[in-house]
């Protein structure tokens, strides 16, 4: 399956785990690696599935990274409506009130322009005791897993 | 691309730079020197111990080491144990990282009467920096002077209930120094008027979690600017919090004219838009800011910089983070400030195989290299008491004893 990764980051954390989730899943699929702030929602493509890492930065914000891609998808609006994603999300429950807010931003910029997302939105939580990866890489194998019986492919 | 990279002081600004400089050219020889026995700098000394989640950015730096191939030479004082000639000689580019430490001071008659204590030397002391000084006996009314995010970290660490600290990394003398400081009233004041306070407002939205304080803001004002009506609401949000036993007031417009007392800190004396006023106190505490530390010159470097702005400070001499802008900006911007700097010095780099790189620390004694820091890592995890999350090795000595010998470098 091809797969895009995509990744919202302000400290390097989201992007460090976007790179674990790469070499995690290249060996079976076809994975290119995206900051969000190279991307251009013309950028989308249908046959390929989407792998959202976001961060939360500040007053529950969408980090640095993701915000010019915000910009550009609410200038340019594109038709996300053949788009299918899934979103992991990076926070910090130390501000409980914005807990993982960005990651929901993004998800739901993306459905607010027609995109499908598949699986729960997962969050890691900086201040808790599991890895991050040890969240994402059953989250990716998992929303892997739902898109492709879901769009008829093998997995 | 290959070469050889001195960076010296292994904080987030200097990792972050090793991490730029390895991404774009692998092949680079990237060596990290801190004077310190341990990485990380202000990761470690500086983000307070209840911010865990902040110092998660240490993992990426790890990686710096254990996957890019950059290499730790801990415990190594440039100036001291190496000139800077030196190591400019040994590496095709030196960068200079090394943040800046020394407190700022209030520079009022009376700022250095006993009962007056920086910021920087109470975090340090707090979070058991092995050259941090006593923790000092604060009295029942301390008066933070300063409205940044450091002034915010103190008064939060000062006002909270000892199972507040839970999941944390403050150490056991430290701890028990909080649980037992008498503390009853904490006034923070700002020269600024609230709205053009500098600290972040989710820094002052987090202190309506604090469960023993009761919480005063005192003239927050008003203002037409989003950015500040932000701050303005995060604190308009947080007064009358809470009926706790410890009274913190916020006080703005005030500008310190004087510490007064005789032998010892008695009050500030403030000029304000409506005339001076005095405040009785039993300690100041300043969080107005950083100033180079002794050994390295530089505000001499700054100052003749080539182009201080893009970090060049001569030829193959470079500056990064705290130590080139100021003592500004938080972990983010130090990323972006490294990544740009990492473009500016591979530029124009061109390297010269006989430099010796490395080989310019042979017969220096006590050197630790990154297993020693993994060895202390995993002695300082592994000791971890309940609710809290390591045991920081306090003292250089119990570090290098810790560290064992050095393995080879090459």
């Amino acid at each position: 399956m091809k797969i895009t990764i995509l990744y919202g980051t302000e400290t390097g954390n989201a992007e460090m785990l976007a790179e674990d989730i790469q070499s995690e899943i290249e060996g079976d699929h076809e994975v290119e690696i995206s900051n969000l702030e190279d991307f251009a929602p013309a950028d989308f493509d249908a046959d390929c599935f989407y792998l959202l890492v976001c961060s939360t930065y500040g007053d529950g914000d969408l980090p640095a990274s993701a915000q010019p891609f915000a910009d550009a998808m609410a200038a340019e609006k594109p038709d996300l409506a053949a788009i299918h994603f899934a979103i992991f999300g990076l926070g910090d429950s130390e501000y409980d009130e914005t807990f993982n807010h960005g990651p929901k931003k993004l998800a739901e910029l993306m459905i607010a322009h027609g995109a499908h997302q598949v699986g729960e939105r997962v969050a890691h939580d900086a201040s808790g005791s599991d890895m991050a990866e040890d969240l994402a890489f059953p989250w990716a194998e998992t929303v892997i897993a739902e898109v492709s019986e879901k769009l008829g492919e093998a997995a | 691309m290959s070469g050889k990279i001195a960076i010296v002081g292994a904080g987030p600004s200097g990792c972050y730079l090793a991490q730029a400089l390895l991404k774009k050219a692998p092949d680079l020889q990237v060596d990290l020197i801190d004077q310190l026995p341990v990485p990380y700098g202000l990761v470690r000394y500086g983000v307070a111990a209840d911010h865990q989640g902040t110092k998660g950015v240490a993992r990426q730096f790890a990686r710096v080491f254990e996957r890019q191939g950059a290499r730790f030479f801990g415990n190594v004082a440039i100036g001291r144990d190496v000139t800077l000639d030196d190591l400019r000689a040994a590496y095709d580019a030196v960068v200079l990282a090394a943040g800046l430490s020394t407190d700022r001071r209030l520079a009022v008659p009376g700022d250095d009467l006993p009962g007056v204590y920086g910021a920087g030397r109470l975090t340090r002391a707090l979070f058991e920096h092995p050259d941090a000084e006593e923790l000092p006996d604060l009295g029942a009314h301390p008066v933070i002077v300063g409205n940044g995010n450091v002034a915010i970290d103190l008064l939060r660490l000062l006002a909270k209930a000892p199972e507040e600290l839970d999941g944390s990394d403050l150490g056991e003398g430290p701890s028990r120094w909080l649980a037992q400081s008498g503390i009853k009233t904490i006034t923070i004041t700002g020269r600024s008027p609230a709205a053009r306070a500098k600290f972040d407002a989710v820094m002052v939205k987090e202190l309506a979690k604090l469960s023993d304080v009761r919480i005063e803001v005192v003239g927050a004002g008003d203002s037409d600017d989003p950015a500040e009506l932000k701050t303005l609401e995060a604190l308009t949000a947080i007064h009358g919090h809470g009926d706790g036993a410890k009274r913190i007031i916020f006080r703005f417009g005030l500008t310190p004219k004087a510490v007064e007392g005789e032998g010892q800190v008695q009050a500030v004396r403030f000029d304000t838009e409506s005339g001076e006023e005095v405040i009785p106190c039993t300690s100041v505490l300043t969080a107005i800011g950083f100033e180079a530390a002794p050994g390295l010159p530089r505000d001499a470097l700054v100052a003749e910089a080539a182009d201080a702005e893009e970090g060049r400070l001569a030829p193959g001499l470079f500056a990064a983070g705290w130590f080139r802008r100021g003592p500004r900006g938080t972990i983010p911007e130090n990323r972006a400030d490294a990544q740009a700097l990492a473009s500016v010095i591979l530029d124009d780099f061109s390297a010269d195989p006989t430099r010796m790189g490395g080989q310019v620390f042979d017969g220096l004694d006590n050197i630790v290299d990154y297993s020693g820091w993994s060895r202390i890592d995993a002695a300082e995890t592994g000791a971890a008491p309940e609710g809290r999350c390591r045991t920081k090795l306090a003292t250089r000595e119990t570090m290098l004893g810790v560290a064992g010998a050095r393995e080879t470098t090459k």
